[in-house]
Order: structure tokens, then C-alpha cells, then sequence
């Protein structure tokens, strides 16, 4: 969890919005680093956390976190965190055995015109904390769902249509039913503007996303080049706003990440210049 | 035009307000449906986009003849607790889901948003519904949203040649404020265009903040000051009266004047003369070749 960061978003572990729904996207440049700390911060606020790591083992993401101050398997051992590892169930289902019981969550592999609604079901079930559940169960916080990331289903052969509804019903649920929040991330190639939608890319599902979403964290590298003490800028974008202040808020940082965290500044402030 | 066309829509009327992600049409549909409602219309809602309370979130108006037709919970039939589909876009439906509800007052139709329904109904079918929801009776106004830049150019451009109205909104310079270029057409034909600069309050009244005028013609600039090269200078090169006489009668060394070409011509008093008598054989002609010259 980057404490500076929780400023700009004027979050902390005991308040924060509910019913939000971040997108945290990148162009040419790598924004996982926010998605290990959304899932720190949210593992801090209690809260029930759903994780589809579609790109990276579980460990990955485990070592990561006990950088970060927070233990991923004692979450997992107590229920707290639902993660689906993408890439070992993924070779259930391309390498059948008898003797797998995965869940059918994966199952778009087998057939991706089907659509991803037996991932959303997944989700759902995830989400849903049990009735009448055992004896000595925490109770948990609002449930969250961080997605790591949306962009690899595109290569994977789902419509990015598919995928938009996806979101689309994750955010009914999760956001709106559930007063949870959402965390997803979408990588874009840079490629060069395609003909306004008619190539549904990664842009394209960027665009769409961007629509549902109701705070954006942009991720690009500096535009004058490779920095060594500047790791490259975010800019903030605050899209729907209750009550007051209907118009839309920008803000421009640039970060640096370090060996436990990453320092956010305000562009031109960075500590190697000062 | 923004305030003309939040004020009434005439019956049969089709309104479109484009967005784009930079800036969200959300708030100006909000208040098309506050203005509706304050003029004591009937709205239907159909919410692909939005949930029910995100939409009724801040409208301040009375609520009691806004009906939700809730499309945003299960809009593909995943989990069967559906209300709306996005595949029951269609007149039969739409009128059977208007009657539901009766009342004497004309209903507008608010869809919430286009986008949605052209990602998985084929567009020529909802230009035909649009259409018949035009022309029909069931709905005397019909208002949507669309976001320009999930479709293609084609696409946008055919629904949006269905309206009556199409309103552009994008970011303005200023926080709060955004610009609209609003194209309305009107039933003889005549086509309006207008660029204005709105914002929208708390309670969903839109303010226009300032009319900037047609594409054509832009805001002339106060003409810019001469600058006076010959100031802040540590010398004069300032002319007085007399001197400015004096140059402007000067005559240039090599600009060939008609004074010149005289003065060449003719010899002058006390130079050499030229005394020429022709031999037998030559041929002297008293023209001078060179009469024919312009020079």
C-alpha cells in the first residue's frame, strides 16, 4: 500500500468510497505496480477480496505483497482473499484429466465465442458472502474484485465486446448490488489509432471501460523519455461524482517505484531535481 | 439552441447527445430528464448504463412519473432476474412495456444509453426501431445517448442522421464548464447549427455560459496595434516635413525616367556632332530603326 498515493485518492484503509470502480491502465509502461497495492490496501481494509491473476502465479503476486506488508496466504487460509490462479487452471482445461475439479471458470478457453459468463459466475459466487456460515467465519468488509489483467482475455480469443459485458455485469453486482468495488486493469500496445472501433482492440476496450468506470489511474512513461529517477507519470481521473462537483477532476503525477513501494509527485518535484 | 430544446421537444422528435470519454453526457441526459419532468411529462427510462439509483441519485424533481425500466442488472438474461433485455429493443416490446404504465400525458422516452443496445443489436435494426418510435404514437419524444467513440464513424453518423437533434458535448477550457455544438432540424428542413458553452449545477439546471458563434465566422480580434518601429530608439531617424519633400522628389541613379531618355537623345549644347555623308553605295535611310522602341 503506497501511502502517498492513498492521499491523492483520499482513501484510507478504514474510509474509503464504495460502489467505485477503478481503472488502472497503461501504454507502453507496466501499471502492475498499482495493483499490488490496490490488493494491499484492500487485504488492510478487511475487506473480502475476489482476485482473477490471469497473468501471474500466486506466488508472484505472495512475494510481492510480503514486500508490501501483507501475508496472501494467511488471507487465502482464512477466507479473506479468492484468488483464481489463471494460468494453472487454464491447464486443466487445455490438458484434461480425469481427476481435475477446477472451476468452470476458465472454460471460455474451450470455446471463446461462448462469451465470459461462467467467469462472472465465478465471481459472483466469490463475492456472495455464505448465509448461515460456519461457526467462528470472520465477517469481512465490502467485497472488492481487482482483475490483473483484462487486456491478456483479448489474446485469448474473447470479443472484446465479451469482455466489456463482463465488466459490465461485475460492476452490476459487485458495485451497485454489493456497494464493493472494483479494480481492473487494461494494458494497451500503443498501436496507432485504429478506424474509430471498427478494429475492436485494446484501445477500443480501453474507450469502453473508461465509460463504466468511475475513477481511471493512466499509467505512461515520460513523454521526453527513459528517466532514471522518474519511473514515469499517472494521471488521475475522477469521472463520476455524487452530489457536488458534477465536472470531471485531472490530476498528473509522476511516480517512482521502489524496492517496497513507489513515491507519487507532482510533475517536476522529484526528488533527484530538487 | 441548448436551452430552446431543454425547454420542449415537439412531438416526434429525436434527440442525441453525443459523448466521448473525455467528457461524460450523463449529467446534461440528467437534465433533460429534470426538465421533462418539471414540465410535468411522463419519463421512461431505459437503463442499460446506469443502475436505478445511480440515475434517481440528485434529481430533485418529483420522481413519481419517472419510470425505470431496469436493463442494467441483467440486460443479456445471464441470471435470470431480468426486466429489460437488450434483445427486447424493439416497437412490439417498447410498446407493450409503455402500456404497462398508463397515463394521459405524452411519454418521453429516455435511452440510456444507445451504446449499449448497438453493441449487440445490429444498427439498421435499431435505426428501424428508432424510426418507428418516431413515426408511431407511442412515444411523443425520444432522447439517447451515445458515445461517439465506441462506434464507427458510419454507425454514429446513421443513427444521428435519424435525430432531430444531435448535441455534441465535449470538455471545456474551464473545470465546470463544457461546449455543445448542437445541429437541430427542423420540419421544413431548415438545418441549425450552434456552439455554446454550458454548465450544469447541482440540481441539474443547465446554465449556458456564453454563446460562441458559428464555425464561420469567428470573433474578430481587436485589430493589433500598430507597433511604431521608430520609438524607443537612442538616435533619430524621425523626418521632419521638408524632408520628406526632399526625398520623395529625389530622382533614383539608374531608373531610366523620360528625362533621362531626352536628355540622352538629344545632345546637349558644345558636344560632339555627328557629321555623316552617305557614299554612293550605302544605303541611308532617314528613319531612325530604333523609332519603334518603347524603351
Amino acid at each position: 500500500m503506497f501511502t502517498e498515493l492513498n492521499s491523492i485518492l483520499n482513501a484510507t484503509p478504514d474510509s474509503f468510497t464504495q460502489g467505485e470502480f477503478i481503472l488502472v491502465s497503461d501504454r507502453q509502461s507496466d501499471a502492475s505496480f498499482l495493483i499490488h497495492h490496490f490488493l494491499s490496501f484492500y487485504l488492510r481494509a478487511r475487506c473480502k477480496v475476489c482476485f482473477l491473476g490471469l497473468v501471474q502465479s500466486f506466488s508472484h503476486y505472495s512475494a510481492i505483497s510480503q514486500r508490501l506488508g501483507v501475508s496472501l496466504t494467511q488471507a487465502r487460509e482464512k477466507g479473506q482473499l479468492i484468488f483464481l490462479e489463471g494460468l494453472k487452471e487454464s491447464l486443466s482445461i487445455l490438458i484434461p484429466q480425469e481427476t481435475t475439479t477446477g472451476s468452470q471458470a476458465m472454460d471460455f478457453l474451450r470455446d471463446p465465442t461462448v462469451g465470459l459468463q461462467r467467469l462472472y459466475e465465478f465471481v459472483r459466487s466469490s463475492v456472495r458472502s455464505d448465509g448461515g456460515g460456519e461457526e467462528g467465519v470472520e465477517e469481512w468488509g465490502p467485497p472488492v474484485l481487482l482483475v490483473d489483467d483484462v487486456s491478456v482475455l483479448l489474446s485469448l480469443g474473447v470479443s472484446a465486446g465479451a469482455v466489456l459485458d463482463f465488466s459490465h455485469y461485475c460492476r452490476a453486482t459487485v458495485c451497485s448490488q454489493l456497494q464493493g468495488n472494483i479494480v481492473m486493469l487494461v494494458r494497451c500496445h500503443g498501436e496507432d489509432a485504429e478506424d474509430d472501433g471498427s478494429d475492436e482492440g485494446s484501445e477500443w476496450l480501453l474507450k469502453g471501460v473508461t465509460h463504466q468506470c468511475s475513477l481511471t489511474l493512466h499509467v505512461q512513461g515520460l513523454p521526453t523519455g527513459y528517466c532514471r529517477d522518474i519511473h514515469g507519470q499517472v494521471e488521475v481521473c475522477w469521472r463520476r461524482r455524487r452530489g457536488d462537483g458534477q465536472h470531471t477532476q485531472k490530476k498528473l503525477f509522476q511516480y517512482k517505484v521502489h524496492d517496497k513501494g513507489a513515491s507519487f509527485f507532482a510533475p517536476g518535484t522529484s526528488s533527484a531535481v530538487l | 439552441m441548448l436551452s430552446e430544446l431543454l425547454q420542449g421537444t415537439d412531438t416526434g422528435a429525436v434527440l442525441i447527445i453525443q459523448d466521448s470519454c473525455s467528457y461524460s453526457g450523463q449529467h446534461l441526459l440528467k437534465s433533460f430528464i429534470s426538465a421533462a419532468l418539471n414540465k410535468e411529462e411522463a419519463v421512461h427510462v431505459l437503463g442499460f448504463d446506469v443502475s436505478e439509483e445511480e440515475l434517481k441519485d440528485g434529481l430533485t424533481a418529483s420522481t413519481q412519473r419517472l419510470h425505470f425500466h431496469s436493463a442494467y442488472t441483467d440486460p443479456l438474461g445471464w441470471t435470470n432476474r431480468t426486466a429489460f433485455t437488450v434483445h427486447q429493443f424493439c416497437v412490439e416490446e417498447l410498446t407493450h412495456l409503455l402500456k404497462q404504465t398508463s397515463h394521459p400525458k405524452p411519454v418521453t422516452l429516455v435511452i440510456d444509453s444507445l451504446s449499449w443496445i448497438l453493441r449487440h443489436v445490429s444498427p439498421p435494426a435499431v435505426c428501424k426501431t428508432l424510426q418507428q418510435l418516431k413515426k408511431g404514437g407511442a412515444v411523443r419524444a425520444v432522447i439517447g445517448l451515445l458515445h461517439a467513440d465506441m462506434h464507427q464513424r458510419g454507425t454514429v453518423g446513421s443513427v444521428c442522421h435519424l435525430a432531430t437533434s444531435v448535441i455534441t458535448v465535449a470538455p471545456g477550457t474551464k473545470g465546470d464548464e463544457a461546449v455543445a455544438k448542437t445541429t437541430k432540424r427542423s420540419k421544413s428542413g431548415k438545418v441549425m447549427q450552434d456552439e455554446e458553452i454550458f454548465s450544469i449545477k447541482g440540481d441539474f439546471s443547465v446554465t449556458v455560459v456564453s454563446k460562441t458563434s458559428h464555425a464561420g465566422h469567428r470573433q474578430t480580434e481587436p485589430e493589433e496595434h500598430q507597433t511604431d518601429p521608430t520609438a524607443n530608439l537612442t538616435f533619430n531617424i524621425r523626418l521632419s516635413d521638408t524632408e520628406r519633400e526632399a526625398k520623395e522628389k529625389l530622382a533614383l541613379p539608374f531608373v531610366f525616367s523620360k528625362e533621362k531618355k531626352t536628355a540622352l537623345l538629344q545632345s546637349g549644347p558644345g558636344s560632339g556632332r555627328i557629321l555623316y555623308e552617305p557614299d554612293a553605295n550605302d544605303d541611308y535611310d532617314q528613319e531612325d530603326p530604333d523609332d519603334d522602341l518603347d524603351v
